[in-house]
């Protein structure tokens, strides 16, 4: 209910504050919204959102694949963090930017390219949520568990991947709030097709309903997925965690 | 009596970082018969959960001999350990099938400990819902109900207020009557260690200083002045050894020069204030 107000006070603001501009710089709500509309209606959205789920996804998949064996070496071993950590630090402050056009130039203007670009670039800020994760470890319950004898495989499985969970999924969350931003950006300077393609052709035919109109397509498809699909996998895993209440 | 658990010439080196070596057991031997209940008493820091993590088998690296005959381990620490995403049932499952208990046992072993601690009707409770004294005394029937032959417990009730942990100390008596396990509890209290013991062994520094029968017949009744005199008696003669340790309780200073009576009465007075008397 407060998230519905919120929104609907946020749209209300939009509405004000575009009256200060005129509409073909600044449109209002309704008129983006009819823009969008228009998109959507004449067929033209559907390739574009495909191309750049599909990139998001795959970059997503491979920051995972980079970031999590890293983070969760670097949480076991002392060595493999003092070697490491400056590494992701360097990872993070590199600019996507850089990451796009080393990746374009190098393995050429495809998907593959892209791919790589936006999961490097997403990898060390998974990287460094698995590492705070593996380094909170309770090992008093790995201790327990080996006082009842448990295998290897189960304590790996019963005892500690459940306590990296969270940092997982909160990294995954975090990571996809990355990589949607870079995959618009990688889009714009590389690829013919893409949210962030669309963006860039509507700027630069100075089209600011059709490039707020995008923009707004973008925003709900992630709210989609935020309140569809990780909010509800969440709850599920995380059903035993008490309530806070403040 | 046989011994389920020997242990001779125990030696355990720590290497600090800095190169320095602790030796924090100095050859200890030790004898336990089957059934018999056996308290080590002693400050924090003086070896104590260290003998006990070689007992268990969590601590590989000691020199000399450390043998337990009597099969499976059970081990309560000091805090539960319980895992905080299973529920009360889900954590001695997770107990039960690790240590590869058939099956076919489980509903019958968890059934009888958990009505033995009064537990029956909180099988579906996340630890987290369940009070502190709760929750140790379902690590208790976790670590009972693999039917293990030895019992190993770390200063168990020393993180739950005094009115709970009587209670489960009285309660683990029972239990104790009931199974006839093999008991080794570590603890710094003394009254604790009398009230519940057969034989008491005073540990300082990595030694057994001193050994002592319990000779007060069972069943004991905690208020029982036996008890109290017991343990004002081992804090008396032993009171060096275990009375400095880091405690809630605020010792006044004691000042240079003070006679070996003071000194006593100080421990005393800590003590007694410790255990709420």
């Amino acid at each position: 209910m407060l998230k519905l107000i919120s929104l609907v006070a946020a749209v209300i603001v939009w509405g004000l504050l575009s009256l200060t501009l005129p509409p073909e710089i600044f449109p209002g709500p309704i008129e983006t919204a009819r823009a969008l509309w228009g998109e959507i209606a004449g067929g033209r959205v559907g390739t574009d959102v495909a191309m750049t789920m599909l990139r998001v996804v795959a970059g997503l998949v491979l920051a995972l694949i980079l970031g999590v064996p890293v983070g969760v070496l670097m949480g076991l071993s002392r060595r493999a963090e003092a070697m490491l950590d400056v590494w992701v630090m360097i990872g993070l402050t590199v600019p996507s930017l850089c990451y796009a056009i080393m990746a374009f130039m190098w393995f050429g203007l495809n998907e593959g390219a892209t791919i790589i670009a936006i999961g490097v670039t997403a990898a060390p800020s998974i990287t460094i949520n698995i590492w705070e994760g593996v380094k909170n470890i309770d090992t008093r319950l790995v201790a327990m568990a080996r006082v009842f004898e448990a295998s290897r495989a189960v304590i790996v499985r019963r005892v500690l991947l459940p306590q990296i969970y969270p940092y997982v999924m909160a990294s995954a969350r975090f990571g996809l709030g990355i990589i949607w931003k870079i995959t618009v950006l990688v889009e714009l300077i590389g690829r013919p097709n893409g949210v962030g393609f669309k963006l860039f052709y509507w700027y630069q035919l100075a089209d600011m309903r059709l490039v707020l109109a995008w923009t707004l397509l973008f925003t709900i498809i992630m709210l989609l997925i935020e309140l569809l699909i990780l909010k509800p996998i969440e709850r599920r895993l995380f059903a035993w965690r008490p309530q806070v209440a403040v | 009596m046989n011994p389920v658990i020997e242990v001779t010439s125990l030696r355990k080196i720590f290497n600090g970082r800095d190169g320095a070596s602790r030796t924090v057991l100095k050859d200890l031997d030790l004898t336990v018969g089957a059934g018999e209940f056996v308290c080590i008493l002693g400050p924090s820091g003086c070896g104590k959960s260290t003998l006990l993590n070689v007992l268990a088998g969590l601590d590989k690296a000691y020199e000399g001999r450390a043998s337990v005959s009597a099969g499976r381990v059970g081990y309560l620490f000091q805090e539960p350990r319980l895992l905080p995403w299973l529920t009360a049932d889900g954590n001695l499952d997770f107990a039960l099938a690790s240590c590869r208990v058939p099956g076919s046992r489980w509903s019958e072993l968890k059934s009888r400990y958990l009505a033995m601690t009064g537990l029956s009707d909180y099988r579906d409770y996340y630890p987290h819902q369940i009070s502190g004294g709760m929750a140790q005394r379902l690590a208790l029937v976790r670590a009972l109900c693999v039917e293990p032959g030895i019992l190993l417990m770390d200063e168990p009730f020393s993180g739950l207020d005094e009115i709970t942990a009587r209670r489960m100390r009285s309660d683990l008596l029972s239990i104790w009557q009931e199974t006839r396990k093999t008991i080794v509890f570590v603890t710094h209290n003394a009254y604790e260690a009398c009230f519940l013991a057969d034989r008491i062994l005073v540990m300082s520094n990595g030694a057994f200083r001193q050994e002592m029968r319990v000779p007060i017949p069972r069943p004991r009744s905690y208020e029982d002045i036996a008890v109290f005199e017991l343990s004002r008696d081992v804090i008396r003669s032993f009171g060096d050894e275990i009375g400095r340790e880091p405690g809630p309780v605020v010792t006044p200073v004691t000042e240079p020069g003070i006679t070996e009576q003071g000194l006593v009465d100080d421990l005393d007075r800590h003590t007694a204030a410790r255990m709420n008397i």
